[in-house]
Parts: C-alpha cells; sequence; structure tokens
C-alpha cells in the first residue's frame, strides 16, 4: 500500500500540509494536536518548521511507536510526542491545545461528530482546526465508486463541502476558511494508476494484502480519476474555529 | 476481465512565436568555434523566444547563431541532472593549445569514456545525404579500411584507458561489408566488454542469410539505421527506399536471436511526426529493445543548406513522443542521463507486457536520484548506483548490465515480489544531441563521455571528432599509409 501512494499518505503529501498549517495561522511557540498522526510525518514537520510543541494521537500503537522512534532520531522528542488514544475520546484535558491538525482520516472515526466535538473540547477558546479530506459530491459519482470497494480507499465515508461545514458547525466550531486541493487528489490518482499499471504490466494479479484483483483496482482508480476530473470527487483544506 | 487501456494524458504543443526581434536573456557564456575557420571565440548562450540560442562573432566570418535546446525552461530545469565526471584511468595527450585542440584524452577533459567508437572503414553501401562522416559507395576521397591488427590495436588503447569498459561500437562507413569485421566484432569481445554493438544500416544483414546467426553466436547488439516507416523518409534521408531491407534484417534478428537497437535520425520536416510510430513499433518487435532518437547532425556531408536556427533539438523530439504516444509517455519520463551534459542526452526505460506500456519513471523516483545538485537524502545509494548505470551514454536494453540493473532497481523498490522477468520487459527510448561546427559548446565537450578510438591510441569526444577536424585529419594520415 505503501509503495502504491509513493511518498505520500495523504494528497499533496508535504505541501498540503503545510498549507493546511498556513490557514490556521499556526505561530511558533504553539501547541498543536495531530489527530491521526500515523508515520508523524505532519507532526515532525509542524515542529520542526513552525517551531511548535506537538502531540500525535493515533489508533494504532504500531504506528505510535515508529513516529516515536523517527522523532527521536531526527532530534526532535523535546519537542513531539506520540501516544495511542481514540480520536472519539482524546486523553486530553479540556483547552489543552492552540490547534489541531487532522488530515484524511476522518473516514477512519466511526463516530464522526462524536470525534469533532472532542476535537473541539481539547481546543482552547478561539482555537483552530485545519481538517483535510476527500470531499465528494455523491449525487455524481458513479456507482461503482460508490461500493463497498471504495471504503478501502476513503471514498465511501467521504463527506460533500456542505456536509463537512454542517459537522464542523455541529461540533461548535466556526468555518473560518476552505481550500481546494483538488489537483493533488489527482495528482495522487494518476500516481496510484501508474504504480497499478506498473504491478500489472509485471505480471502481478493482486497486491499483496489486497482484497481486490489488480484489474478491479485499476478501474476504480480510473473512475476515481474521471470523477475528480468531472469535479465530483476531490481534496479540500477546512479551517475552523472555536 | 478485458484489458483497459490507459486513459489519454494529452499535452498541448507549445505555439512558435512570430516575433520578428524578440529580446533575449542571457545564461551566461561559455566557447564556441567558428564553423567556417575553426577559430576558438567566445560565445554566450541566451534564451530567445523559449528556445536556447548559441551565439558568437568571428573576427573574419561574422555572427554566427544556431539553436541548441528547443525549450530554455526544461534546458535550466535539467541543470541538477549533471554529476561530477570521473577521471579516465589514463590520459592519451597533453594541454598544449587548449580545448578543442588537444583531443584526446587530454588533462583538460571532465569525464572517462562510457562509450568508445571505433570507425573500421569509409566505404558504404548506401550515398545518405545526411552523412556526418561522408561516407558512401564510390571512391572516397582519404578513405581507408582498417586492418585487424589496428582494430586490435585500438581496443586494447580502450581497455588501458578504462579499465573495465563496458561498452564499444563498432562503426563505419558501413562495417558491415568490412572483409574482416567478424573477426573484428570477437576481438571486442575477447576483451570482456560486455556490450559489443555493430551500427549498421541492415543491408547485409537482411541480404547474407549467415550474418545475423554469426552476430548471434558473438553476442553482438546490433544498432540498426531505422529513420522511419515511410518511405518519402528514407528517400529524403537516405536516398532511396529501405523498409523491405529494414524489415527482413529484422526478421533475421528475430530468427537468429540477435537483440536490436533502432536508431533513427530526426530531422525537421522530414520524419519527426514518426517518431511516435517508430517507437510502437520497435516496443512491439520481438528483436528490438530500445530506439534512440538523434536529431539530425549538421556535419560532414551535411552542412549546406540547413538553417541552423531550425534544427530539431532533443527538447522538441522529447515532446513529439509525448504528443504522439500519450497514453505511453510524458514528456516528464525522460530524464536527462547525467554522464555528459544534461542537455546532450535523455532517455527512458519503459516496462511492455505486450498490451500496457509503463514507464520506469512512474515507478520509481528517477529525477530524485538522479538530481546531484538539489540537497535531498537519497534512500538507496544501491538503487541510485543501478540508475546511473541505465541512464548511461553505456547501456542499451537487452544487454546483461542493463537487465541485472533493471532487477536492481526494481527489487530495492519495493516492488512485490513474484516479479515477472523484468529484464525481459525493459525497452529503452534514447534522444540524444551530437553537437556540430554551429552548435558546438566547448563547456559541453569537456564532460562528453562518447569518444572515438584513433588507430595512434588516442580517445578523442565524439562531438570533437565531427565538428574541429579530427575526422578529417585521421582520414587523411590513414589513407596516407595505406
Amino acid at each position: 500500500m505503501r509503495w502504491l501512494l509513493g511518498n505520500e499518505l495523504h494528497p499533496g503529501g508535504e505541501a498540503t500540509t503545510r498549507r493546511a498549517l498556513e490557514l490556521i495561522g499556526l505561530r511558533p511557540g504553539e501547541r498543536l494536536l495531530d489527530v491521526a498522526s500515523g508515520t508523524g510525518t505532519s507532526a515532525m514537520l509542524a515542529a520542526r518548521e513552525y517551531g511548535c510543541l506537538v502531540a500525535g494521537v493515533d489508533y494504532g500503537e504500531g504506528a505510535v511507536a515508529d513516529a516515536q522512534r523517527a522523532a527521536d532520531g531526527a532530534g526532535l522528542c523535546d519537542r513531539v510526542g506520540f501516544i495511542a488514544g481514540d480520536a472519539e475520546a482524546l486523553p486530553f484535558e479540556d483547552g489543552q491545545f492552540d490547534a489541531v491538525l487532522c488530515e484524511c482520516s476522518l473516514c477512519t472515526f466511526q463516530d464522526k461528530p462524536r470525534a469533532m466535538s472532542e476535537i473541539r473540547r481539547v481546543l482552547r477558546p478561539n482555537g483552530r482546526l485545519a481538517l483535510s479530506d476527500v470531499v465528494v459530491d455523491r449525487p455524481r459519482l458513479a456507482p461503482k465508486l460508490d461500493n463497498a470497494l471504495a471504503t478501502v480507499a476513503c471514498i465511501g465515508e467521504a463527506l460533500s463541502r456542505d456536509g463537512y461545514e454542517h459537522l464542523l458547525a455541529g461540533a461548535g466550531l466556526r468555518p473560518t476558511g476552505i481550500e481546494s486541493r483538488d489537483e493533488d487528489a489527482a495528482a495522487l490518482a494518476g500516481r496510484i494508476h501508474d504504480r497499478l499499471r506498473g504491478a500489472r504490466v509485471l505480471g502481478l494479479d493482486r497486491m499483496a494484502g489486497s482484497p481486490v484483483a489488480i484489474e478491479e483496482a485499476i478501474e476504480l482508480v480510473r473512475a476515481a480519476r474521471r470523477a475528480i476530473a468531472q469535479g465530483a470527487l476531490g481534496y479540500a483544506i477546512f479551517a475552523a474555529a472555536r | 476481465m478485458t484489458r483497459s487501456a490507459p486513459g489519454p494524458e494529452v499535452v498541448a504543443p507549445r505555439a512558435a512565436s512570430d516575433a520578428a526581434t524578440p529580446a533575449s536573456r542571457s545564461l551566461g557564456h561559455t566557447q564556441s568555434i567558428c564553423p567556417c575557420c575553426g577559430a576558438v571565440l567566445d560565445a554566450e548562450l541566451l534564451v530567445r523566444d523559449t528556445r536556447v540560442i548559441l551565439s558568437r562573432r568571428c573576427p573574419d566570418h561574422g555572427e554566427f547563431e544556431a539553436v541548441v535546446y528547443g525549450d530554455a525552461e526544461r534546458y535550466l530545469e535539467i541543470q541538477r541532472f549533471n554529476k561530477p565526471g570521473e577521471h579516465p584511468r589514463e590520459r592519451q595527450t597533453e594541454t598544449l593549445d587548449g580545448c578543442p585542440r588537444d583531443c584526446g584524452i587530454c588533462p583538460e577533459h571532465a569525464q572517462h569514456t562510457c562509450l568508445g567508437i571505433i570507425e573500421v572503414n569509409t566505404a558504404c553501401n548506401l550515398d545518405c545525404p545526411i552523412c556526418f562522416a561522408d561516407s558512401g559507395t564510390g571512391p572516397q576521397e582519404h578513405g581507408y579500411s582498417l586492418s585487424l591488427e589496428q582494430v586490435e590495436s585500438m581496443l586494447d588503447s580502450f581497455v588501458r584507458a578504462e579499465g573495465e569498459p563496458e561498452s564499444v561500437q563498432l562503426s563505419g562507413g558501413e562495417p558491415s561489408i568490412h572483409p574482416q569485421i567478424l573477426d573484428m566484432l570477437a576481438a571486442a569481445k575477447r576483451r570482456d566488454i560486455p556490450l559489443v554493438m555493430l551500427n549498421t544500416n541492415g543491408i547485409r544483414l537482411a541480404r547474407d542469410p549467415r550474418f545475423a546467426p554469426a552476430l548471434a553466436e558473438l553476442g553482438v547488439h546490433v544498432y540498426l539505421q531505422f529513420d522511419g516507416l515511410e518511405e518519402a523518409t528514407q528517400v529524403a534521408i537516405r536516398g532511396r527506399s529501405l523498409t523491405e531491407e529494414k524489415l527482413r534484417a529484422l526478421d533475421r534478428c528475430v530468427a537468429a536471436g540477435v537483440s536490436v537497437s533502432l536508431a533513427a535520425a530526426v530531422e525537421r520536416g522530414v520524419n519527426e511526426h514518426e517518431v511516435g510510430a517508430i517507437v510502437r513499433f520497435g516496443i512491439e518487435h520481438p528483436a528490438v529493445t530500445g530506439v534512440f532518437f538523434q536529431p539530425v547532425t549538421h556535419s560532414g556531408r551535411f552542412l549546406a543548406d540547413s538553417d541552423p536556427l531550425d534544427k530539431l533539438t532533443n527538447s522538441d523530439v522529447i515532446e513529439a513522443i509525448a504528443q504522439q504516444l500519450p497514453e505511453w509517455f510524458r514528456a516528464d519520463d525522460f530524464v536527462p542521463v547525467p554522464c555528459c551534459s544534461p542537455s546532450c542526452r535523455s532517455a527512458t526505460f519503459a516496462l511492455y507486457d505486450g498490451e500496457d506500456v509503463v514507464p520506469l519513471t512512474r515507478l520509481v523516483d528517477v529525477e530524485l536520484y538522479l538530481d546531484y545538485v538539489t540537497n535531498r537524502a537519497i534512500p538507496d545509494l544501491d538503487v541510485r548506483e543501478a540508475l546511473e548505470g541505465l541512464w548511461s551514454a553505456k547501456a542499451a536494453g537487452g544487454s546483461e548490465p542493463v537487465a541485472e540493473r533493471l532487477e536492481c532497481v526494481a527489487c530495492a523498490t519495493a516492488i512485490p515480489a513474484e516479479l515477472r522477468d523484468v529484464a525481459a520487459s525493459g525497452f529503452m527510448v534514447v534522444v540524444q544531441d551530437f553537437q556540430d561546427p554551429y552548435t558546438l559548446d566547448i563547456g559541453k565537450l569537456r564532460k562528453c563521455c562518447v569518444s572515438e578510438i584513433t588507430p595512434d591510441g588516442r580517445l578523442i569526444p565524439f562531438c570533437a571528432y565531427n565538428s574541429v577536424g579530427y575526422r578529417e585529419q585521421v582520414r587523411r594520415e590513414l589513407s596516407r599509409q595505406a
């Protein structure tokens, strides 16, 4: 899976992470929480380039251990710390953070409104959230993208623009800006398409650990690329404040 | 389930500008020569009208300009793919008069030799209008034909200079008509040079049924002149239609198990519309492991009527390939070869399974590995080394070193196990622009890694050989001795 995505675990990679942090005006010395911190790349970027104190929380204990090792190795352990935890029950005090970053992970939260209200809870008053995720215009989405397979690629659970804004508002978070990153989605889908084609050309029928055969995966990516080109599928950063 | 074709990725063609006196922007200074008298002159590289122009003034013969790269933006972008040169084991000449008078290799040269070329004769069975080696069917002025002993001695010079040279090409004239060509190829193989190539128009291959099997037995790779499938192309570039012979030559190679690179001269207004078709033909042909495109070099016989400002360059050919085969290639799949100067040569490797073509650049971040300027960490130095061997003037598809390097890259880039034969499915496409008296940039010449080997044991950078008078000098000396 990692090979398919190349260097980026979310569309746009580091460039989009920087845009998200710029959108919420992250300043040196602020306390940032990265929800679903994964490999820790974004948390370390925020510490290194924005001079923040960063906590990363992720559901996977393995991911947390790896991220901590990476941060220690990068000499950032005095500014970055990772702990295992659930987005729906964040292991932090109220109002502990100036800002929260949540990238391409909303689709993994079972109870999205709960996760949003937890995020609000740990933000101080006027604290900011940058949330980036896949955006869909579901009525315009081809049926094959809507079936169970699409859940693997975060499409099945994605919301529309309005959907994200309602979700944020419902949790008491005031939208302050949106930036569309559809080109990033197109580029990432293109890269995945190329790599799947490459694997197929080299004789693979199925990627290790994948529930679908390569031919089906290629069909899915092609459908996603068409949807992105038509504006039915995309990626965006949502900025909000408590 | 039927195979789904990849979606087209259309690249919009760059519009030509018609400005009468467009503004120029300087990219810096270098040296060049006067195309008339050969005097070494200060020269300037300029961007004009989105192209890179080389400009200089001879006090006796006036101003001369030539286009050296059609896409100035790409020209600047690729300068980072420039690997510092490696010293040759041995240098053959001293510095007396300065570059390019002391070839070679002299102490001022900044690169060893990746590919050695030996021109075994001047006679040919064609009279191509564009011949930069000024060869042909009739009596040749200062014509020569090397002896086997001379070729053996030249090969030994090459081995002394390099230690373990990887690639050598026998050329001419038409080397296949030299009576001792097989012995000469055998001599190269005996010196453990992994890639021994025969540069040929294929006429003997087509007509002599024993020739291909003999090449197969020696393990020789054929570098076959192949400018296009259309008759008009061949007549314009070679003087007559050759399709039947080329196809028959290729059939013989398939039957004998000889691997072939197609070498296509590309000329504006003649066959740039065919480059996509040539690539497709090559990829689909069982004997062909790569295509080398060369914008026609305006040297030798072909000086008179061409306009140096209207010449095709590498970026033009790359764009043409991407426009004509959008489902397979983009311009950014072609990465400069770092051993010479970045504007000299760009290449890609494509993986093909009989239906789909996927350039290696889509699976591996080749640009990251071959960038020697931007300060980024290289994930895997073994992969870098393998890619340096693939993106090199010494590489041709189908050869053993190339196969091994492709395997290394595939394994190390965590493509999951159970690969089919990566090496067998690799196909090389190269675009290479050799300099001529109008486009000669002495800065680039210093890093040239393709050398003509001379009978007296010198290694002369290929573009100097063609542009500065060394070819003529060697021919005069050889024909005097005969």
